[in-house]
């Protein structure tokens, strides 16, 4: 349970981080808060020659409001959304996100960055930072770029990052004052991953709905259309229009072939559409 | 630019203040926060247990907030105020929590108690009521086998309303933003001066037999190919072309036509390692189908598995179909990993990009360029293995 040897390198500059991962390709790993890469060391199940750790990147350590989006730097740990030290994309609603996250002591070192690079299809900025639809910024050696989130998640634990990149900030979309989110998860334990994520951002003054299911061994199921799984228009009475069959039908058709697997995500969807629909409220936070 | 601080894999001088007092220390890049506190500066208060943050143990005060001492490793906490449970004597919250776990018989054994105090501090300051659910969810993250937790749910209650009672408002107190511990790196290191990583160093595995094969785990995948079945299963034949389609995997020699010894680099986010192993392989030509039986390890963990392959008729003239069966089981440390719907979805992408090579070697191209991903069954065991790390955070 000790990790085998590795070197560090704690670099300041956002660009002396992308020099080193440059330079040393596939046998350099860049630790952010560390508390998934910490484990995989730990288990030995990562052996990396080097280790860049970037908690030392002040740059990294910042969010900034725009007219119509929050821009999160990679560092800004669970926590820092929990206490409300960075702005919310929308009413308390990262912060709902955030409080559910593991535990108070990893939430205190983990970063939003570092979550979404892991990429574990059943974590929660991967799936909630979806059903928002947030792009990510990545430094490279050959400048910056931003990418759709369900672009940068490729597969399980796989993301569009090359050698050299490094994710540096998540844009999230302000979620209008219309607008309402549900976000459930199942776990058996609190603070393990989610066995089913379902998640609902909902305008009924637009008419707009975006639904997700997630924690299916897989990226999210995003439909960033969901007006089929409500009978194919969004009013006030939405929630009760909620099409169980048409959830289940996506499901099917994203791979989940398992009934059971299917029958629990849509359930998890289902409380989230009940969530958005009124039950939700600020004190409605998932942990300590 | 500034000298560059490298902490290589040998032991350099840290420093950081612990329960108030400067200390320097050698450490290795690899030592967690919990073992340098022990081991290194005698502060045996601090509990180790799981090593992977899942326990509570280990958690101490960072910056003045609650982390994982396991999971921070010590060198990347330079600078950092650190606070263990024997820093805590004259705290004034641990001084009521103490008495009230006395009192409410909070503890048995006592090795979880450093971690729980440490977490039930951070609950008493930062929880507005003295409410049960919220107290539980707090503790969730710190395990104790002996108490069934009433007690110190209890004890954390019965300081919190006390406190309120006495008019101290809960809250959290201001911190700049970012992972608690992580004070500013060095100046940037000329990368030139970095070594080349060294290369995955392959462990020779015994060759296992594969006799009485049952497979713990099984799954079934298929793709199709614009080329007549018989052209593609007389491709099977070959198990260079084959491998040669697999990114990741080499064939070192094959002591006669049914046998293979080989190698599959697996790599899955950032896990990476090389299975060395055997494999027998046998091939029906009556019903277009083989078996290729393998065993194989990387020095801890081994894996045995089979793949049964069949090549049908395509949906249209002149194309094939080929079914696949995947069975395998998995011993040693990946074990305690397996979650078979990962394995299924990353075999979809692997397969996908399996038959895409095949595609293209059939089509007389050159064999596809070696990519960064491994694609095979055994790499698919590998990544079972992403798995565990699920139960335990995340996030």
């Amino acid at each position: 349970m000790k990790p085998a040897p590795f070197d560090l390198v704690r670099p300041r500059e956002i660009a002396a981080a992308v020099a080193l991962l440059a330079a040393a390709g596939d046998g350099a790993k860049v630790m952010a808060g560390g508390q998934s890469f910490g484990p995989m060391l730990n288990l030995r199940l990562a052996t990396p020659s080097l280790v860049v750790d970037i908690s030392g990147i002040a740059a990294l350590k910042t969010a900034r409001e725009e007219p119509d989006a929050v821009v999160y730097g990679a560092l800004v740990t669970h926590a820092d959304v929990e206490d409300g030290r960075v702005p919310d994309a929308g009413a308390h609603l990262l912060k709902r996100v955030a409080s559910g996250i593991a535990y108070r002591a990893v939430r205190n070192r983990g970063t939003m960055g570092g979550s979404l690079c892991h990429a574990d299809p059943a974590a929660d900025w991967v799936n909630a930072l979806s059903a928002l639809g947030a792009q990510v910024e990545i430094a490279g050696p050959s400048g910056r770029r931003w990418l759709a989130l369900q672009e940068f998640l490729t597969g399980a634990l796989s993301v569009a990052l090359g050698e050299g990149d490094l994710l540096v900030a998540v844009r999230v979309p302000k979620v209008p004052a219309s607008a309402r989110f549900g976000y459930v998860k199942h776990c058996r334990k609190v603070g393990e991953f989610a066995h089913a994520v379902g998640a609902l951002l909902v305008d009924p003054a637009a008419g707009t709905a975006r639904a997700l299911m997630g924690a299916i061994d897989a990226p999210p199921l995003v439909l960033a259309d969901a007006r089929d799984l409500f009978g194919g228009r969004i009013d006030a009475d939405f929630a009760a229009r909620f099409d169980a069959a048409a959830a289940a039908a996506a499901l099917h058709e994203a791979g989940v072939i398992d009934p059971v697997d299917r029958h629990v995500h849509v359930e998890v969807l289902r409380r989230a559409v009940r969530q958005a629909d009124g039950l939700f409220s600020p004190d409605t936070r998932s942990a300590a | 630019m500034n000298a560059p601080i490298r902490v290589s894999g040998a032991a350099r001088t840290l420093a950081l203040t612990l329960n108030g007092r400067a200390v320097a220390a050698e450490v290795e890049p690899r030592t967690n926060l919990a073992d340098f506190v022990r081991d290194t500066l005698d502060a045996t208060g601090t509990h180790i247990g799981c090593e992977h943050g899942v326990c509570g143990a280990c958690t101490v005060l960072v910056d003045g907030e609650p982390a994982r001492a396991c999971l921070s490793f010590a060198a990347a906490c330079a600078g950092a105020q650190v606070t263990t449970i024997e820093g805590l004597d004259d705290d004034a919250v641990t001084a009521e929590l103490r008495a009230a776990f006395n009192r409410e018989h909070a503890l048995q054994c006592g090795f979880c108690t450093p971690g729980m105090l440490v977490s039930s501090r951070d609950l008493v300051l930062r929880l507005a009521e003295p409410d049960e659910a919220r107290i539980r969810l707090g503790l969730a993250g710190n395990l104790c086998r002996c108490t069934g937790y009433a007690g110190i749910v209890k004890a954390v209650a019965s300081v919190i309303a006390d406190r309120r009672a006495r008019g101290i408002a809960a809250g959290t107190a201001p911190r700049p933003l970012g992972p608690v511990g992580a004070r500013a790196g060095a100046g940037a290191e000329a990368a030139a001066s970095l070594k080349t990583p060294e290369a995955v160093r392959a462990t020779p595995a015994p060759p296992a037999r594969a006799a009485d094969f049952t497979p713990a785990h099984s799954f079934a995948q298929s793709f199709d190919l614009a080329f007549p079945k018989a052209r593609v299963f007389a491709l099977f034949a070959d198990i260079r072309e084959v491998a040669a389609c697999l990114p990741g995997a080499v064939v070192d020699e094959m002591p006669d036509l049914e046998h293979v010894v080989g190698g599959m680099k697996v790599k899955l986010g950032p896990i990476s390692t090389t299975f060395r192993g055997t494999a027998r392989v046998t091939r029906n030509a009556d019903t277009f189908s083989g078996v290729i039986l393998g065993a194989g390890g990387d020095g801890r963990s081994a894996t045995q598995g089979e793949i049964c392959y069949r090549v049908l008729d395509g949906a249209m003239p002149g194309t094939a179909r080929v079914e696949l069966t995947v069975g395998y089981t998995l011993k040693g440390p990946l074990a305690q990993f397996g979650r078979p719907g990962l394995v299924r979805e990353v075999a979809g992408r692997l397969i996908a990009d399996f038959a895409a090579h095949l595609d293209a070697r059939l089509k007389g191209a050159p064999a596809p360029a070696a990519t960064d991903g491994g694609l095979n069954p055994l790499r698919l065991l590998l990544s079972l293995l992403a798995q565990r790390l699920k139960a335990l955070f995340g996030r």
